[in-house]
Formats: structure tokens, C-alpha cells, sequence
């Protein structure tokens, strides 16, 4: 797969975001500001990519593989913090930390692929 | 005052849907996302290279969403059908693990559970012992 900027600033905002809220459930701090911060950042993050998605293929850019995939890859990743959240917030204990922190990681996964099928890969998975 | 001495110890024994159980739900919820996701792109798109796999994926993102509700709901009934749901797991990643690396040709298109679930970290074959483990933790809980 090709690595571009927008899969590397993914990586960092996603892991910096697992290990903030991995940090805080290991301390056994409930939900505070700075891991709601970090699961923020990764939905900014989504929507980001999202928006400058639409902008680069208004520009001609072009999608490698199925344009629908990667909409539903990028409907999904923005979906996942929402969901983290409420799924966390349900019950407040150090353990939502840990739940908040499943969502960086997971999207970072998702990052990966999306940049698989922008660029296409040379190998069949 | 009456007092029995079960009572308290009762009272502490947490649910199985609180506490790590709710990231256990979590990774399972995740992983019943990504595999329905999987199946239904690849039975859209491409059913007719690989059925048998593709219907594998299928019967794999099912398993995951039944582990996930009957984890999440509380009570002896959804107990047992997430300790079913799991073993099901458990005995899929397994079975299409050591056919996988028996015959790669018969599985030349990967599901979630081939080579034990290598292109997911091999989380698919530690997720279901953790489910079991942790639904052994709370078969008292879950038997009132």
C-alpha cells in the first residue's frame, strides 16, 4: 500500500489517542477531559479526511478501487467514536477508558485499508 | 437483623456486561462490524470466485453478532447462548485454521478465520478463550 500523509497523520492521531486513553484506564481515572479530547481528535480527524477526500476527487483525483467501499470504510470510521462514546458514557468507570481507547486503534486499521483502496494495492489480499 | 453470609459477596460480583466486560463487547462489536462488512462486500462483488469461503465470512460476521447481542444482554438465557456462540467461534477459528494450513488451495481466499485468523493480528483465536474465561468468571452472576 502506499503511504501518504493523510494514512501517517491517521497513525499518530489514532495510536496518541489509544495510548492517551490506555494511560488514564491503567491509572484508573474515569472519562475525563483530555481522553474525551483524544476521542474527539480522531472524529475530527475522519471528518477531515472525509471533507479533503471530496475535495481531491473534485480535483481529479481519482479512487484505485470501489469508490462505495471507501465511503463505507469512511462512513464507519466516523461512526466508531460516536459509538465509543455513548457505549462508554453508558457506564462511567475506568473501563470506558479502555473502550475509548479501542476506537484510535481500530481506525488506525481502517486508515490502512482506505489507503489500499485509494491507491489500489499490487497484490490481492 | 438477619444475616446470611452469601449476601454481600453477592452484591460485589459484578455483571458480565459491566466493567471489562464492556470492552469485551466492544472488540466483539467491532469485530461483528468489519466481518458483516467483509462478507457483504465480497458475496456483492465477487460471490462466484469463492463461494464456500465467502459463505464462511458470512457465517463468521453471524457468529460475531450473536456473540456480541448475547454478551451485552444480561440474564442466565443470553449467558448460555454467548457461551454457544462462542464455542461456535472457538471451533470455527480453529477448524478453518488447520484447513487453511492444510490446504491452502481449498482456501485460497481469505476469510476472517483463515490461518487462525493471521490477518487480524490472531486476535479471532484469543477473542473467543477471553469470552469464555470471562463468561466462567460470571457463571455465578449469571445463573441469578
Amino acid at each position: 500500500m502506499t503511504i501518504d500523509g493523510w494514512f501517517i497523520a491517521g497513525a499518530i492521531i489514532g495510536l496518541a489517542s489509544t495510548i492517551t486513553c490506555a494511560v488514564a484506564a491503567v491509572m484508573k481515572k474515569k472519562p475525563n477531559d483530555i481522553t474525551l479530547v483524544a476521542l474527539a481528535a480522531v472524529e475530527l480527524f475522519i471528518l477531515a479526511y472525509a471533507a479533503a477526500s471530496v475535495v481531491r476527487l473534485a480535483n481529479g483525483g481519482h479512487i484505485a478501487g470501489q469508490p462505495w467501499e471507501f465511503w463505507g470504510y469512511i462512513a464507519t470510521a466516523a461512526a466508531l467514536p460516536v459509538g465509543g462514546f455513548y457505549w462508554a458514557m453508558m457506564e462511567r468507570t475506568f473501563w470506558s477508558n479502555y473502550v475509548m481507547g479501542a476506537v484510535g486503534v481500530t481506525v488506525v486499521v481502517m486508515m490502512a485499508r482506505m489507503a489500499q483502496i485509494w491507491y489500489g494495492i499490487s497484490t490481492p489480499a | 437483623m438477619k444475616n446470611t453470609p452469601s449476601t454481600p459477596a453477592d452484591d460485589v460480583v459484578p455483571s458480565r456486561t459491566t466493567g471489562a466486560g464492556r470492552l469485551l463487547i466492544t472488540v466483539y462489536g467491532v469485530f461483528a462490524i468489519s466481518a458483516s462488512a467483509r462478507a457483504g462486500y465480497q458475496i456483492a462483488t465477487q460471490f462466484s470466485d469463492a463461494p464456500v469461503a465467502y459463505l464462511l465470512s458470512a457465517f463468521a460476521a453471524i457468529v460475531y453478532i450473536a456473540a456480541t447481542i448475547s454478551l451485552a444482554k444480561p440474564g442466565h438465557k443470553w449467558a448460555v447462548a454467548a457461551t454457544a456462540a462462542i464455542c461456535i467461534e472457538l471451533l470455527g477459528v480453529l477448524v478453518v485454521g488447520v484447513l487453511s494450513l492444510l490446504d491452502a488451495k481449498a482456501f485460497p481466499h481469505a476469510t476472517v478465520w483463515s490461518m487462525f485468523g493471521q490477518g487480524y493480528g490472531y486476535v479471532p483465536l484469543v477473542l473467543p478463550l477471553i469470552g469464555l474465561w470471562w463468561l466462567y468468571r460470571h457463571r455465578a452472576a449469571a445463573s441469578r
